[in-house]
Formats: C-alpha cells, sequence, structure tokens
C-alpha cells in the first residue's frame, strides 16, 4: 500500500525533475531574447518567415525533409560543418527565436540546409535539384519531387517560368514549371540564411 | 561554464554517492531483510523453484 | 475429461488460481497483442519501403503518399505507437495480474481502450501519408490524435493502480515496480510533449529539447521499464531459478529512474543549445552504466550452468537475447552520448543502427519472448509448429544483428568522412550505399522472421492445432479445471 505511492511519488518527481531542469529553465533562459538591427538597412535579425516562405515551411514539413537534412551549424571545431563551408559561424539559440516548429534534424543523409539561402541563393538551381537530383548532384539518394511541377505542351515560345531543364532531362516538347507548392519550397529554402553574425556565436 | 559542468558532475556524483548511502542505511535498518522471499515469490507449489515451465511444442511429448 | 491437477491440494489450487487469473485477462491482452502484430507487419512493410526507398529513390517514386519524408516516418509512428506500445500494454497486464495475484479488473474498459489505440495509430499514420505530419521524431501524429493515446494510457494506468491496492501477493515483485513506474510515465510524458509541442508552451530551441526529452524517455522510461520487468519475471520463472540478487534488481530500479530522465539531450550535442544542457544528458547517459550493469548481472547469474535451456524454450532464446541485447546496446548509448564519439556519429546512419539494437534487438524480442510465454496461457491451446519458431527467431536474430552491426559500421566511416572537407559529400552518400542494401536485405530477414510469428499467432487463435494438454502449458484439460472450481465453491457454499 504504501510502497505504492512510493513508487507513484517517485516516478512524477524524477519525471517533473528532469522536464523542468531541461525544458522548463531554458526556456525561461531564452524568453528574453530580442533580434538584432542591421545597422545598414534597419532590418531584424532573426526576422520571423512571411509570405511564399512561410507557405514554403508547410512543404518542408509536410515532404519530411527533415528526416534527411539538419539545420544546424556545429562549432568551429567540432565537426567538419564549418569547412564544409555550411556557414560562417555555429548556430545559437536566437537563430531559432522564430522556428516553430524548430526542424533541426538529426540526420545528414543530404548536407546541412542551415544556410542553404546564402549557398544557393538561384531559385533555378532549386528548382533543377527537386525536380530531378541528379541534375545538380549525380549519385544523389534524394527522390524526385515532381509533383511539386507541371508539365506543359511547348509551343513555338518557351512559357514563362519554365525550368532550364539540361536537353538530357527534357522530353520531347515539354515544358516544366514549377506549382505553387514548388514555388513556396523554394522560397523557404531561399530563406534559410544564418549568416548574420550574431555577438554570441563567435566561432 | 567549466564552473557549470562541474557543478553539474558533482551534483551527479553526490547524487550517486547519496543513492549508495541511503541503500547500505536501508540494508542496515532490515528493509531487504525480505528479499530472499521476494525473488521467490514468482514461485508456489504449483510451479516451484527448479522446474523449467516452457517448451517448444511437441519437445517434450510423451514424458508427460 | 474430468482429470484434475496432479498433486496434493494446495499446488493445485496455486495452479488454478493462476489459471483464473491468465483466463480473467484473455480478451484484454488477446486484443493489444493481437493488434500489435498486426502493425508488426504493417510497421515492417513501409520499413521495407523506406529502406528500399533510400538507395533506390526511384522506387514507388511520384508517388506523393509514399514519398520517403512520410513512409518513414510512419514506420517510426507504428513501430513505436502501435507495435512496440500495444506489445508492452499486453505484456503489463497480464503481468501485474499474476504478479498481484488478483483478477484482471475491467477487461471489457480495458479491451475499448486498446481499440481506441489503434483508431489512434490508424488515423495518425494516414494523417502523416496524407501529408499532416509534423516532423518532429516520435511526435509525428497530429495534435488531435492525442486523446486517442492519453486516454487509454490513464486507463491503463487506473488499471495497474487498481490491481496494486488489491493485490494478494503478500511481497512486492521487482517487476512490479518497473511496470507501475511505467504506467505513470508514460501518460505524464506525452501529455507534456504534446502540448508544449502543438500549443506552443514552449518556444525555439527548447521545443528541440522537448522533443528529444519525450523521444528519448518514451523508450527509456515506458518501453525499457517493460521489457526489463518482463525478463525479470520470465527468465526466473522459465527456468525455474529465482532472480539472483534481489538487491542489485533494486538499486537497478531508482537508477534507471533518477538518471535516464536526464540523458534525452545527447540528441542534440553540437547543436544551438547552451553547453550545460547538453552536460547533463551525456552525465545522464553515463550514469546509466549503473542500472544497465545490475541488470546484466542479475540475468546472467541467474542463467548461469542452466543455458541448456535455450534449446528446449523460445521464451527463453528471446528473453535471454534480448536482455544480452539491453547490454550490448545500452553500453553503446552510454558511450555515443560522449561529445568527442558524437562528433562523429551524430546524424549519421550509426545512430540508425544503434535504434535498432535498441527498439528491436532489446525490446521487441523480449515482447516476442513474452508473447511466446503468454498466448497459450490466454488462449490454453498449442503453439502449432516449433519449426515456424525457430524461422522466426534465427529470422529476427541474424537480421537484427547483421543491421546494426553494418549500419553502426557504415555509420561510423561515414562520420568520419564527413568530418573530412576534402571528401566531397557525395562521396559520403556514395560510400553508404552498399550497407543500405545490406539494410534492406537484413530488412527482409526480419519481416520474414514476422511473417512465420504471424502465421504462428493466427493459427493460435483459430485453434488451428489445437492441442489440449500441451508441453508448453503445463496444464491439463480446461474442462476438469472448471468443474473442480465448482466442487471447491460449492463445498465452501455447504460449509456457510
Amino acid at each position: 500500500m504504501n510502497k505504492t505511492f512510493l513508487v507513484i511519488l517517485g516516478a512524477l518527481l524524477t519525471i517533473a525533475f528532469s522536464l523542468s531542469g531541461l525544458v522548463l529553465i531554458p526556456n525561461w533562459q531564452f524568453q528574453d531574447h530580442k533580434p538584432v538591427v542591421n545597422p545598414r538597412d534597419g532590418s531584424q535579425y532573426p526576422a520571423p518567415y512571411y509570405g511564399l516562405a512561410l507557405q514554403g515551411r508547410d512543404v518542408y514539413v509536410d515532404q519530411g525533409c527533415t528526416y534527411c537534412h539538419t539545420q544546424q551549424v556545429r562549432p568551429k571545431g567540432y565537426g567538419g560543418d564549418i569547412r564544409r563551408n555550411w556557414g560562417n559561424r555555429r548556430t545559437v539559440a536566437r537563430d531559432y527565436m522564430y522556428e516553430y516548429p524548430i526542424l533541426l534534424g538529426t540526420m545528414r543523409t543530404g548536407p546541412d540546409l542551415a544556410n542553404i539561402g546564402a549557398r544557393q541563393p538561384a531559385r533555378d538551381w532549386h528548382y533543377l535539384h527537386l525536380y530531378n537530383p541528379q541534375i545538380t548532384s549525380a549519385g544523389s539518394v534524394m527522390p524526385r519531387y515532381q509533383y511539386l511541377f507541371r508539365t506543359v505542351k511547348a509551343g513555338e515560345l518557351v512559357p514563362a517560368g519554365a525550368i532550364p531543364l539540361p536537353p538530357a532531362f527534357q522530353a520531347e516538347g515539354t515544358h516544366i514549371i514549377p506549382n505553387a507548392r514548388g514555388e513556396q519550397l523554394v522560397e523557404y529554402l531561399r530563406a534559410q540564411n544564418r549568416t548574420f553574425p550574431l555577438p554570441e556565436a563567435k566561432q | 561554464m567549466f564552473l557549470i559542468s562541474m557543478i553539474i558532475w558533482a551534483t551527479a556524483l553526490l547524487a550517486a554517492v547519496m543513492t549508495v548511502w541511503a541503500l547500505t542505511w536501508a540494508i542496515k535498518r532490515g528493509e531487504f531483510r525480505n528479499l530472499r522471499k521476494g525473488a521467490a515469490s514468482i514461485f508456489d507449489a504449483g510451479e516451484p523453484i527448479g522446474r523449467q515451465t516452457d517448451y517448444f511444442p511437441s519437445a517434450r511429448k510423451g514424458s508427460r | 475429461m474430468t482429470q484434475v491437477p496432479e498433486g496434493p491440494a494446495e499446488s493445485r489450487l496455486e495452479q488454478i488460481s493462476r489459471i483464473l487469473i491468465d483466463d480473467s485477462s484473455r480478451v484484454p491482452v488477446l486484443i493489444w497483442f493481437t493488434s500489435s502484430v498486426v502493425w508488426l507487419l504493417l510497421g515492417s512493410l513501409a520499413a521495407m519501403i523506406s529502406s528500399l526507398k533510400l538507395h533506390n529513390p526511384d522506387f514507388l517514386g511520384g508517388i506523393e503518399w509514399l514519398t520517403f519524408g512520410r513512409i518513414r516516418p510512419v514506420h517510426l509512428d507504428i513501430v513505436f505507437f502501435g507495435w512496440s506500445s500495444m506489445a508492452a500494454v499486453g505484456a503489463l497486464l497480464w503481468l501485474q495480474a499474476r504478479l498481484c495475484h488478483v483478477r484482471l479488473p475491467w477487461p471489457l474498459l480495458l479491451s475499448g481502450l486498446a481499440i481506441v489505440w489503434n483508431v489512434g495509430v490508424v488515423v495518425g499514420s494516414v494523417a502523416v501519408l496524407a501529408g499532416h505530419g509534423s516532423s518532429i521524431e516520435y511526435l509525428e501524429f497530429p495534435a488531435y490524435c492525442a486523446p486517442f493515446f492519453a486516454v487509454p494510457a490513464l486507463g491503463v494506468l487506473a488499471a495497474n493502480i487498481k490491481m496494486y491496492l488489491t493485490k494478494n501477493s503478500e511481497h512486492t515483485y521487482v517487476s512490479q515496480w518497473y511496470l507501475l513506474a511505467a504506467t505513470v510515465w508514460l501518460p505524464v510524458l506525452y501529455v507534456t510533449a504534446m502540448l508544449c509541442t502543438y500549443f506552443g508552451l514552449v518556444q525555439g530551441v527548447s521545443q528541440a529539447i522537448t522533443n528529444w526529452w519525450f523521444g528519448h524517455n518514451a523508450l527509456g522510461l515506458w518501453v525499457t521499464p517493460i521489457a526489463v520487468a518482463t525478463a525479470y519475471y520470465l527468465i526466473p520463472k522459465v527456468t525455474g531459478r529465482p532472480v539472483h540478487s534481489y538487491h542489485l534488481s533494486l538499486l537497478g530500479f531508482w537508477t534507471l529512474a533518477i538518471f535516464y530522465n536526464w540523458a534525452g539531450t545527447h540528441h542534440l550535442t553540437g547543436g544551438p543549445l547552451p553547453a550545460w544542457t547538453i552536460t547533463v544528458g551525456v552525465v545522464g547517459s553515463m550514469m546509466m552504466f549503473i542500472p544497465v550493469i545490475t541488470v546484466a548481472i542479475n540475468h546472467h547469474m541467474t542463467m548461469r550452468g542452466v543455458f541448456h535451456m535455450l534449446k528446449t524454450s523460445p521464451t527463453l532464446r528471446f528473453t535471454v537475447f534480448g536482455s544480452v541485447m539491453y547490454t550490448v546496446a545500452s553500453f553503446q548509448g552510454s558511450l555515443e552520448a560522449l561529445r568527442s564519439h558524437q562528433e562523429i556519429t551524430h546524424f549519421t546512419q550509426y545512430t540508425i543502427g544503434h535504434a535498432h539494437l535498441g527498439l528491436y534487438g532489446f525490446f521487441s524480442m523480449i515482447m516476442f519472448g513474452a508473447m511466446y510465454y503468454i498466448f497459450p496461457r490466454v488462449t490454453n491451446n498449442e503453439w502449432s509448429s516449433a519449426r515456424l519458431i525457430k524461422v522466426h527467431f534465427w529470422g529476427s536474430a541474424i537480421g537484427v544483428l547483421s543491421y546494426g552491426i553494418g549500419l553502426c559500421w557504415a555509420g561510423w566511416w561515414q562520420g568520419v568522412m564527413m568530418n573530412d572537407p576534402s571528401i566531397p559529400f557525395l562521396q559520403t552518400v556514395e560510400y553508404v550505399k552498399p550497407y543500405l542494401i545490406l539494410r534492406s536485405v537484413s530488412g527482409m530477414g526480419m519481416t520474414i522472421a514476422h511473417i512465420a510469428f504471424a502465421i504462428s499467432v493466427w493459427r493460435i487463435l483459430s485453434r488451428h492445432h489445437f492441442v489440449m494438454s500441451g508441453p508448453t502449458l503445463f496444464t491439463t484439460q480446461r474442462p476438469a479445471w472448471k468443474e473442480f472450481v465448482n466442487e471447491q465453491n460449492e463445498r465452501e457454499e455447504m460449509a456457510q
């Protein structure tokens, strides 16, 4: 009888203890984080996503990109992240103050994406890569996201928005145009830029 | 940072030492006197200590 | 047909009371177990699709519902919520009723809760496949699935407490501590994590900590204690030898309760978190050596001198394999938490290999063992074929070992290559590919094992091979038991 409550109480205490230690205290520690202002143009970093990029986050989540790509840069001297040019500094808590949900990821079947917007600013690169990863990264195991595109019959003129497929990947007489979700996802990826210097991220 | 990690390790060590101390105290106090019985409590006259209670099907055919 | 149990009246009564208790748990335990086996098959299917896609990205390409980023979380969630948790609840109910010497309370309610739980897994899986997943590992199911798991978890907790409070057994067996604590932990963990994740209670990187506080504890404080409790019961029970040291088992319980909680943050090593949160995770992981070593010593010493029984008992074979893998996977996990180790293996296939050594090699194998023991006792039927059991064992054992060793090896070198910027990234992808194929082959072995197991379960449920008094059971005919009990009751009534 007494032992029942001893076990229940002990179990509750241990879990409450770790919850407060691991989740609540850091959450409280970060709550007064504020964005920094860029002196050159008055913009703030980090800034919340808006517009297409915000919608694109839902596409990123729904396609489960996070199961193969991380969004975090480890400090200099710990792993090869910075030497691989995945970022110019480590990422810190403040970088993620507006991320909801946070998509840090735990797997690098593909490269880190914390700064993919800085590494690959061109939309076309992303479209080609999503349409068929073999175009930009031969040997990749990433699936083709052809349902983020639509095919149009080509007349004399190349339709607006057609992606510049290499001839080997282009079916005769057709053009490929990203659909709404494709555009959103690419804007989200281009918004992945965590290069702005933060005082607490020295490395 | 070094200080904080030292504090964490020290706390953990303290917790470990206290656990051991509490156990020794409990054993001395006789809290565990009935433990042998506890370990034997899953056996009874129907399935006594020393009898295997699980076999592959038909592995023991004819023995009963 | 009028044969009654042999031996003195006392032993007959004890056997009868045990049979009546097993009987009382029949419907709920069978529903939880059978559901879990169905989910095991579906989980294997999702696993095979994900695995094939990873070295052959065009396999089933173009079907958005089956894209890797959806089928992989579906595999994880089906295996965690469908297979592992449902198997764990089945084992828990049966074991706690037996250890408390009480009939299982509220069998109808507990059966209904199993149905509710199943609905939750179906709704959640379809939602993820349709693109409504949250991309938060272990918590992909949308928020509206939460009640389907939270309510049954609370129901199981209530039944567990009721059994504990009304128990007829004089002693508390060590397994009962683990079972009771696990049923307290699950609802607390799940509800808290869902609230934090879906209702914005925490912001920024704290979401990631919550994620791994849940993800790690769901394994360590829910399925692990149940498997450890099961092994603590089955190994002594099958061999007929009391557990080696009861002191150690209690020390093991409390150190697990205290330290496992804190280990989760090692999933975020090198991430954008304050260093102290990671240090706490490392310390917690190191301290896990204590409970793991106690369990290892205890189970090994209990088995000492009776290893030959592994040949004759399917339950023991699975359970001991799982118990050994508990030690192996836990040691590996503790070392993995170290910063220098994580520098290499974090973000690689190593983690996936380790996860399968733990959740499959340890947990699932012990659950298989439990099912081989429990199914005959609640159906009063015999397993139909020793050969199917052996196919199951060897398929699972060889499958998980080649899977785990292959991926850990590949992951290690993948990590070493990834940390060397002179090696192009795509070369790390190329290096891992043969091991991904090995993974598919190993997975196929495990899937075949699961099919063999499912056939066995189907047969025992459909009374395909009905044996009245089989070697597994040590019982005689049920009608005779009933008669004997009735006689006893009548005698008691006469006396009054």
